[in-house]
């Protein structure tokens, strides 16, 4: 017999989820992240093209990359043609590439089939186009579903969002590299259901008449908004859909930002740039391991020697140098996390030299991300006014993904279309949950 | 550092939700207790610093020390004129250390005598597992006057004068007497190398378990040791820094792997930048890499206790990378289970250490080992762990 799964295929985060006996299993897919029903969208190419994926990708690229060594090597790229009236010369054009480096990192993938100018890219001696990417990541997806199912995995519904571009042609070209890298990566039937319907599955099915239901997918990455009536699937329409590229890992972001820099100096040290960048670069976790550099160390031991905020040079140090870039971003996760339930929640870390003690209140994090927040109700309030409706005319919203459970956003939703219009999906990915009940019944 | 703002965010919070006083209460009289006893230990190490014993171990070390640079410009034949020489110079006899050490770091010392240094006689014991939790130990052995680089497989160094480490109480062993180095998160320790003679040679080559090698300039080198850093000169994920060796341009750096595959190189023509110079089964790996100098034999020692000698002349030198290598067994051997677990240029009057797998420490004359082609006693099954050979010093040989 065949199985047949569902994959939301997410610009930050991805999952995987088979319809079996009546219920929806959503697979721990990623054994090492936090919440293991999610793995991130992220592909790590090794030098000898060894692939991964998630956090195992992340905690690779952090051990590869910290303290290792560089060589930059001049290599040629190109060559310019400067035409001028009566002048023609070429020039060649070089650029700095690290001959050490041991693996190229992939992100925001998804977001890639958007575009209509990226074809792909150099890894090192191979060209990959960008089905060759998203397979890789499928791959890897599916053997690792595989080895949890112990059974051959041959259909896949995809989840897809309700435009991948205003463009058609490019529209229809983006699902077709996604159908192309599926088949690549081994799935013999692959079809697609859009991620809203997808997410408002579950209701969808208890509904006995017609209803405009407002889907409030609100995940790592993205906060994804849709409009649609649903209740019929022979008259589904979508009257708006909108977004914005903030989520929960631009949460973080803020936490780091607003709360975590002042343990690695931030404030302390003033007059010295090369620090302050270290220092600023912290909250971007790809561009850490690059900081790493005996240059870098050079410039923090000098500082801490002089005495310019020894301890917190010492934690920066640590930071950068000891590879706990891993175990210091998901501790911030873990504490954004425990608002949700509760008014207050500790960062607390210590580690070769780094001891951070952070009591967080829920209160602190609402004012930290509070412009993101007005960014969000702007954005909702747009998407039901291009909708052409009033909220009162909204019947349901369904709100899914793992920051919809943040209570500052589920009292916005409750304070603009009212507390028993608000409907919490009963699984942590409704999107995922959604594709695998569409895989079942119509693959 | 908590401020007096964040003070007035905690009341404010608990103004607007008594609730969190609770939570707040616990997460602070957790903090204080925890940093009361970070307090009192720091308060120790005052009292330490106050009270000079600090200060003594400091200089004590300061004064081995001056003592490694007085011995290394001897070698190179400057003069020496230390101002504390007359009064500090550190009572540190020339003796034969032979160290034990596993990945976790845990490192035995055992100090002898040169006169202690019998043919075929077991030196110690360990009484402990021999490979705990799976980390096969390595046997060294050098003189106490070395300076000891501790290698980990994250490219980070540890420098250590030998003769600063405590030796082991007794010649029964265990683990549980060890110095221990530790190892960072995710870090093992690959490799112990002596140094002190290091300013003698111009190249350091460092290779890896999968055969990767690259040569690194004197000056460079001693610039990364002085970082604590060298690199792990390795490529793949799954490959570990196993070895160095000191070279001038014109020595043959010679590496002897598992299976009995040996690759040599001039060492001028070895890479700078890392490079795969030995194609090695998946199953194989490099157990020595060193320099032939100018010892003109090197013995390979199998797992079994046997002993194969070969004349530096049966080398025959890589003319490109990834070689297959110069097999030592022969095929049937191979397939039969035969493996080398180490091998070492040897000259007169050397002699060979061997960790056996009960956890005996036994040493043996070379020219005995080469002239009865085993070790005395050897079962055909696998009984040798580790093997290092030590040249007794000058005037006791």
């Amino acid at each position: 017999m065949s199985l047949n799964v569902g994959i939301d295929f997410g610009t930050s985060n991805s999952g995987v989820a088979v319809y079996r006996d009546g219920k929806v299993h959503v697979l721990p897919i990623d054994g090492k992240n936090i919440v293991p029903e999610v793995v991130k969208t992220i592909l790590y190419i090794t030098r000898d093209y060894q692939h991964f994926i998630g956090q195992e990708a992340v905690e690779l690229y952090y051990k590869q990359n910290i303290n290792r060594q560089r060589r930059f090597v001049q290599k040629w790229t190109g060559e310019i043609d400067y035409r001028g009236a009566d002048m023609h010369y070429v020039r060649d054009i070089y650029t700095y590439v690290d001959e050490l480096q041991p693996g190229r990192l992939l992100q925001f993938i998804k977001t890639a089939l958007r575009s209509e100018k990226y074809q792909g890219t150099q890894v090192f001696e191979r060209y990959y186009y960008l089905s060759d990417i998203i397979a890789g990541y499928l791959r890897l997806l599916k053997q690792r579903a595989e080895e949890l199912l112990h059974e051959e995995i041959s259909g896949a519904m995809l989840g897809r969002p309700v435009r991948f571009s205003t463009d058609r042609e490019q529209d229809s070209k983006a699902q077709e590299t996604l159908r192309q890298a599926a088949l690549e990566a081994g799935f013999r039937q692959v079809a697609f259901e859009l991620e809203p319907v997808a997410a408002a599955l579950y209701y969808e099915l208890s509904l006995s008449h017609p209803q405009n239901v407002l889907v409030f997918d609100f995940g790592g990455g993205t906060l994804d908004l849709t409009i649609t009536r649903l209740g019929d699937a022979e008259q589904r329409e979508v009257y708006a859909s909108g977004g914005i590229g903030v989520a929960g890992s631009d949460f973080d972001r803020a936490i780091i930002e607003k709360r975590m820099l002042h343990h690695f100096g931030k404030g302390l040290v003033q007059h010295d740039r090369a620090i302050q960048g270290l220092i600023d670069t912290i909250p971007d976790w790809a561009a850490l391991p690059d900081l790493s550099t005996p240059q870098a160390r050079a410039v923090l031991q000098r500082a801490i020697q002089a005495g310019e905020a020894p301890v917190r040079l010492k934690a920066l140090e640590s930071l950068i140098f000891n590879d706990l870039a891993f175990s210091f971003y998901n501790m911030v996760e873990e504490t954004k996390i425990s608002l949700s339930s509760q008014a207050v929640a500790l960062a607390r870390m210590n580690e070769k030299d780094l001891d951070i003690w952070e009591l967080y209140m829920r209160s602190q994090f609402e004012k930290d991300i509070l412009e993101m927040y007005q960014q969000i109700e702007q954005v909702l309030l747009e998407t039901i006014s291009v909708s052409g409706m009033q909220p009162r005319q909204i019947d349901a919203v369904v709100k899914t993904g793992g920051s919809s459970n943040i209570p500052l956003f589920s009292a916005m939703l409750e304070r603009i279309f009212g507390e028993h219009k608000v409907i919490a999906s009963d699984v942590f990915n409704s999107v995922t949950a959604g594709l695998a009940i569409k895989a079942s019944q119509s693959m | 550092m908590i401020s007096q703002d964040k003070i007035d965010e905690w009341i404010h919070e608990v103004e607007q939700r008594p609730s969190s006083a609770e939570l707040i209460i616990r997460y602070i009289a957790n903090r204080l207790s925890e940093l009361t006893r970070r307090d009192e230990e720091l308060a120790t190490q005052n009292i330490e610093l106050i009270s000079g014993r600090k200060v003594e171990e400091y200089e004590s070390r300061i004064a081995s020390l001056e003592y490694q640079l007085e011995l290394l410009k001897r070698q190179l034949g400057g003069e020496v004129v230390l101002p504390t020489e007359a009064s500090q110079e550190p009572d540190v006899k020339d003796m034969v250390v032979v160290w034990l050490y596993n990945p976790l770091g845990q490192v035995l010392k055992i100090e002898l005598e040169p006169g202690e240094i019998g043919a075929n006689r077991q030196m110690a014991r360990l009484a402990d597992a021999v490979s705990p939790a799976g980390m096969q130990p390595v046997v060294l052995a050098s003189s106490s006057l070395e300076e000891l680089l501790f290698i980990f497989d994250s490219g980070r160094t540890v420098r250590h004068p030998a003769s600063q480490l405590p030796a082991s109480a007794s010649l029964s062993l265990d683990w549980g007497q060890a110095i221990v180095e530790e190892p960072r998160v995710r870090e093992e320790l690959a490799a112990i190398q002596p140094i002190a003679r290091m300013p003698l040679y111009e190249l350091c080559i460092q290779a890896s378990r999968r055969g990767y090698v690259k040569k690194i300039n004197m000056a460079a080198f001693t610039s990364h040791v002085a970082k604590d850093y060298i690199g792990k000169g390795v490529l793949l994920p799954a490959d570990k820094p196993c070895c160095l060796a000191f070279a001038n341009p014109q020595d043959l750096f010679v590496m002897v792997s598992r299976e009995g595959y040996i690759f040599s190189m001039p060492a001028a023509s070895l890479p700078t930048a890392i490079q795969e110079v030995i194609q090695l089964a998946i199953t194989d790996h490099i157990t020595s890499a060193f320099v032939a100098g100018q010892q003109s034999s090197i013995i390979f020692i199998t797992a079994n206790g046997k002993v194969v000698h070969r004349e530096t002349g049966w080398l025959e030198p890589a003319r490109s990378f990834k070689s297959m290598g110069q097999a030592i067994l022969s095929k049937s051997r191979r397939e039969a289970g035969v493996r080398i677990v180490g091998a070492a240029p040897v000259g007169q009057g050397d002699y060979a250490v061997f960790l056996h797998l009960d956890g005996r420490i036994s040493v043996a004359e070379v020219s005995e080992l080469l002239a009865a082609g085993s070790l005395p006693g050897e079962e055909a099954e696998p009984s040798i762990v580790s093997f290092t050979t030590l040249s007794l010093p000058e005037g006791n040989a």
